[in-house]
């Protein structure tokens, strides 16, 4: 299942209920930075003119944000967690053709 | 203005495409007069750089010569696919709550849960909209006269409501009881300094999913 990667419990609640939060072991995070391609720019410019959804935008965003949760399971894996509890998102735009996404939260070890 | 300056732009581009392109060509009749079996690789690296620039330039031709009619396209439909939209939720929001029973969605933390929680884990979902060029030009209009400014209200009200279904449906599939702490997030496509690229409003919804014990 997507939730749990590589044995480790990715939540944004401050605890995990039915778990006893034993170790604290600091914050981590994961970022990319992606730019979109010149033909899907073209093709999403041309649907901005008449408005709606930005598919091809939303796939990309989603791709990126799963490659940033990626990233910071593995900073915890690192770090030997089993959990990662807060986790918050952020998202920056750098310029109009990137865009930054970042997650960041609590690496824990629960029993 | 910027699409007048991006035209001007890609003209001047093509131009200068094609004069590079055609003094290539004529150096290449040129050279292979003399030794007909191997033309310099010079010209191979130039026309490799020209080819791009080439293809670009034309899909700025394209846009520029559709960009009035799609605005039209946009300032007619718009409205109503809007609509249409907003009404496709709503249905889909009512099949979703007769499935879970109530609105799976909350802010609560989870303490309010009695028979306790077996499995959790994140659930996300994300959502790109942005309003036509017909309206950014009424709101435009707007910001001259001041006041409140519903068009775009309605869009990003349709987009958040969009992004909740969302949730609400990846919830469903992964087999979650019920989503706590839901946070929504707004970010903006371009930085608001910026003069082009896409007017987009991205969406992130995000919590956790919890399963009963």
């Amino acid at each position: 299942m997507q939730h749990i990667r590589d044995g480790i419990m990715v939540v944004n609640t401050e605890t995990i209920a039915g778990k006893v939060i034993t170790q604290n072991l600091g914050v981590v995070g994961g970022s990319t930075v992606r730019a979109k391609n010149v033909g899907r720019d073209i093709t999403q410019a041309l649907r901005n003119i008449m408005g709606g959804e930005l598919v091809k935008y939303t796939e990309l965003l989603e791709e990126s944000r799963s490659e940033a949760i990626g990233r910071m399971v593995a900073d915890a894996a690192a770090r030997g967690a089993n959990a990662i509890v807060n986790v918050r998102f952020a998202t920056s735009a750098v310029t109009s053709g990137a865009a930054e996404l970042f997650a960041y939260g609590t690496a824990v070890k629960v029993e | 203005m910027d699409y007048r300056s991006n035209r001007v732009r890609t003209l001047t581009i093509a131009l200068l495409s094609v004069l590079a392109f055609s003094v290539v060509v004529s150096a290449q009749g040129v050279v292979e007069e003399p030794q007909k079996e191997d033309p310099p690789l010079v010209l191979f690296v130039v026309g490799c750089c020209v080819l791009p620039w080439i293809l670009f330039a034309l899909a700025w031709v394209v846009f520029g010569a559709a960009y009035p009619f799609m605005f039209l396209f946009g300032a007619l439909f718009s409205g109503r696919n809007l609509e249409r939209r907003v009404n496709a939720v709503v249905l889909r929001e009512q099949a979703s709550i007769e499935h879970f029973g109530k609105d799976p969605l909350s802010t609560l933390k989870g303490s309010h849960i009695v028979g306790g929680v077996n499995n959790s884990g994140l659930v996300y979902s994300s959502i790109v909209y942005a309003p036509s060029h017909w309206m950014l030009l009424i709101v435009w209009f707007n910001n001259l006269i001041g006041g409140r400014i519903n068009i775009l209200q309605k869009v990003i009200a349709a987009a958040r409501s969009e992004a909740k279904q969302l949730l609400r449906e990846r919830a469903m599939e992964e087999g979650w009881d019920e989503v706590l702490n839901v946070r929504i997030d707004t970010a903006e496509m371009t930085p608001a300094s910026a003069k082009n690229g896409p007017r987009a409003v991205e969406i992130f919804a995000y919590g956790t999913g919890v399963k009963y014990g």
